[in-house]
């Protein structure tokens, strides 16, 4: 089983730094994960993951900074981590995978928390902050999330032509 | 001097009774469905060869408006004017993606690529002068064009965009509908362009229900993305 950890277009220092923990390491190993795969943003000089798989608990591990494909990476994920960014979060959640979404509670207006909390509170996903990221992990509660409807956005296109029309 | 005083109390006067009717956050019209006018035997206006503008900001902005835009008929927008910020690369790569789906013989785009209004942080000092900076470009695009309707969903830029409208229309040039749609993000509290837009916008569309308690005027539309 594989873990994809994403932190969007910018970076996310703590996070990074978190993935690499053995604290970490060892509860997603506990949960039976292998592989863990990092996008690192800028935050990439931060990725500093044990040097020896027995030292990351038998799980292999890759990283790189940017891609332009990130649904790639998504689809073969069975868990996937990521910053509370609106775009990561929906295609997480269009997904249908299993997803931790981290708040990032250094940044200044911190009106990410309101999306993760309400998605969260609906039984979508589950949100967490860096600290308690590895506890997220072992309490194994994204394995009970409810599938997230599918999108329909025609009603912008009748309110489009509702102005339009006269 | 009286006849001074008395010529811009009237000039007054009218601009506050031009914007008042003309004003969408004035108005108190039913919202109808397209049913509803059909049902009314209104002839619908020739579909095709409408400009739809379509502005365009960083990051969550543009994801967001990629998957709103799923919605639209493109069919009959088969012309679209897209403002981005001119630094912004991510959602310039955007357009093309949209656009390589659409046949290029029928149908025509443009880009505007403006300065932007304000960079996140910015001093508010120097704010006025950027916002003047982005105003020029942007008056000179909406003129030029005259677009059918604008959707927007958020960045900086789009309050630009919606005051150059509104100016067109108090003007009587052209009344170009704003449609306003906050980001998906937004489940307590409205971002800053929201709350502008909240007053200039025709149809301001939230995504989360919690939002219409404060802002009445608004329409909750869920699972839009």
């Amino acid at each position: 089983m594989s873990v994809y950890v994403t932190v969007g277009s910018t970076g996310f220092d703590e996070l990074v730094t978190a993935v690499c923990t053995r604290q970490f390491l060892q509860s997603l190993a506990a949960r039976g994960f292998r592989q863990l795969c990092v996008q690192c943003g800028s935050s990439e000089d931060l990725f500093t993951p044990p040097s020896t798989e027995s030292g990351a608990f038998g799980i292999a591990i890759e990283s790189f900074d940017y891609t332009s494909s990130p649904q790639r990476f998504i689809e073969q994920a069975d868990l996937v981590i990521c910053h509370a960014g609106t775009g990561s979060i929906l295609e997480a959640l269009h997904s249908r995978k299993p997803t931790i979404v981290v708040v990032n509670h250094r940044l200044m207006d911190n009106h990410q928390s309101e999306i993760a909390q309400e998605l969260s509170r609906r039984g979508y996903l589950v949100s967490t902050v860096v600290s308690g990221l590895a506890d997220a992990v072992a309490s194994g509660a994204y394995s009970k999330l409810i599938p997230y409807p599918n999108a329909d956005p025609q009603p912008i296109g009748e309110i489009l032509d509702e102005e339009t029309l006269f | 001097m009286i006849f001074i005083l008395s010529f811009a109390g009237a000039a007054a006067l009218a601009l506050a009774l031009r914007l008042y009717f003309v004003l969408p956050i004035f108005s108190r019209r039913q919202r109808s469905t397209v049913d509803a006018r059909k049902r009314k035997g209104k002839a619908v206006r020739n579909a095709t060869q409408r400009m739809l503008c379509i502005v365009l900001g960083s990051g969550g902005h543009t994801a967001e408006m990629t998957r709103l835009l799923s919605g639209v008929d493109l069919d009959r927008y088969s012309r679209r004017l897209y403002i981005v910020g001119e630094s912004d690369l991510i959602s310039l790569d955007q357009i093309g993606v949209l656009e390589s789906k659409r046949d290029g013989e029928k149908e025509e785009y443009f880009v505007g690529r403006v300065p932007r209004s304000r960079r996140v942080g910015q001093p508010w000092l120097t704010t006025p002068m950027s916002v003047l900076r982005c105003f020029r470009q942007v008056a000179w695009l909406m003129y030029r064009h005259l677009p059918d309707a604008v959707l927007c969903n958020g960045p900086g830029n789009c309050v630009v965009v919606c005051v150059v409208a509104t100016i067109i229309r108090v003007l009587g040039v052209k009344r170009i509908p704003i449609i306003y749609v906050e980001s998906f993000a937004r489940v307590k509290t409205l971002s800053l362009s929201g709350k502008i837009m909240y007053l200039l916008a025709d149809r301001f569309i939230v995504q989360w229900p919690d939002l219409l308690r404060q802002y009445p005027r608004a329409e909750h539309v869920p699972n839009l993305v």
